[in-house]
């Protein structure tokens, strides 16, 4: 058996639509005069939301910042998290002063259950 | 829906930033009137103001409204003697006595955090049931959870809380504001929602507290202007 199929063997069976979690998308804008990296807004927020609500409260929002969704030339980007946690990552998303060297402001842009519907 | 920030400070009054990059930022996070809360010098320095401001705002497409915010209650018994020049009245809170005052002074639209400084909230039921009388909204300054750390922004979240749920409990107008000295420091009306939210409050009380409660200070501001105005509820016809 080759690898690749070992692999495919692997990946979990996708949950039944009424077991899986509601998730929703927040599309947001960085107004900074400053270029962003990824991996600067990345760790930010992670360490932002994890100084806030802890280990604990992270662990339920389910959040996550969608990488391939990252517009480096309109600082345009995405995070998803659960549906009840939409105003905790937003909140947090404002405790954010610093990015890199630059001072930042977020401007929350939309918040959607797809992706298709932030219409990026 | 329409949003205001009414707690901006300018570099007129030790702010980082200038009317008009703060009066930008704004518009461009989608607020439709902001205030700037500066400190009361003289008449000369509030007509230099007056001036700034209209030239700002036929620049950038935004209502402006000037506010003063009074520090001690000598300060504010000046205002109060000119409260017709101006549009809102501030009070810094803080000092127990200060936020006593404010609480009792019909003239007084929003008492600024009154948890300033102080290890509890600042407001007791017998404060917020006269801001509640007088209408003086409570203010949640986001500035002071922005630069609070560890300890000491739990500390000021827990009586931000405090004060929202007497204020819940006595119909105390609540006011949301970023209390900002830069423009760096203003935020999304979203993110002063749902941090609101994170501290008691409803979602929907949240977007009241930021959009009807500064709509009825702004319009009851328009109306005291008014020759035919006497006090609240007392006009000539």
């Amino acid at each position: 058996m080759g690898v690749s199929k070992m692999i495919q063997q692997e990946k979990l069976k996708i949950l039944p639509p009424i077991l899986r979690e509601k998730e929703r998308y927040i599309s947001f804008r960085i107004i900074s005069e400053e270029t962003i990296v990824y991996s600067d807004l990345e760790s930010s927020i992670w360490q932002t939301l994890l100084e806030f609500y802890g280990e604990r409260g992270l662990s339920e929002m389910s959040m996550w910042l969608v990488k391939n969704l990252y517009n480096e030339v309109k600082k345009i980007g995405v995070i998803r998290c659960n549906n009840k946690s939409v105003s905790k990552v937003i909140a947090g998303l404002g405790l954010i002063t610093r990015l890199g060297e630059g001072r930042v402001n977020f401007k929350i842009e939309k918040v959607s259950g797809t992706i298709r519907g932030l219409r990026l | 829906m329409k949003y205001f920030d009414l707690h901006i400070h300018s570099a007129f009054s030790g702010g980082q930033s200038s009317l008009e990059q703060l009066a930008s930022t704004a518009k461009e996070l989608g607020y439709s009137g902001i205030c700037f809360a500066e400190y009361f010098q003289s008449e000369v320095q509030l007509k230099k103001l007056k001036e700034e401001i209209t030239k700002v705002k036929d620049k950038i497409n935004i209502e402006i409204y000037l506010g003063f915010e009074a520090r001690n209650p000598k300060e504010l018994s000046k205002l109060v003697e000119r409260r017709r020049m101006f549009d809102i009245l501030l009070v810094q809170g803080g000092d127990l006595g200060m936020n006593r005052i404010a609480c009792e002074t019909p003239e007084v639209d929003i008492i600024t955090h009154p948890e300033n400084n102080r290890t509890d909230s600042g407001l007791n039921h017998v404060l917020v049931k006269s801001a509640a009388k007088n209408n003086v909204a409570i203010e949640v300054n986001f500035r002071e959870i922005l630069l609070g750390t560890k300890r000491t922004r739990s500390m000021i979240m827990k009586n931000i809380a405090q004060s929202i749920k007497l204020a819940k409990k006595y119909h105390a107008p609540v006011i949301l504001c970023s209390g900002a000295i830069s423009h760096f420091e203003l935020r999304d009306p979203m993110i002063l929602t749902s941090m609101a939210n994170q501290l008691g409050m409803e979602l929907n009380e949240a977007e009241n507290s930021i959009s009807k409660v500064p709509e009825r200070i702004i319009k009851q501001s328009e109306e005291r202007k008014s020759d035919k105005w006497i006090m609240p509820g007392v006009v000539v016809k």
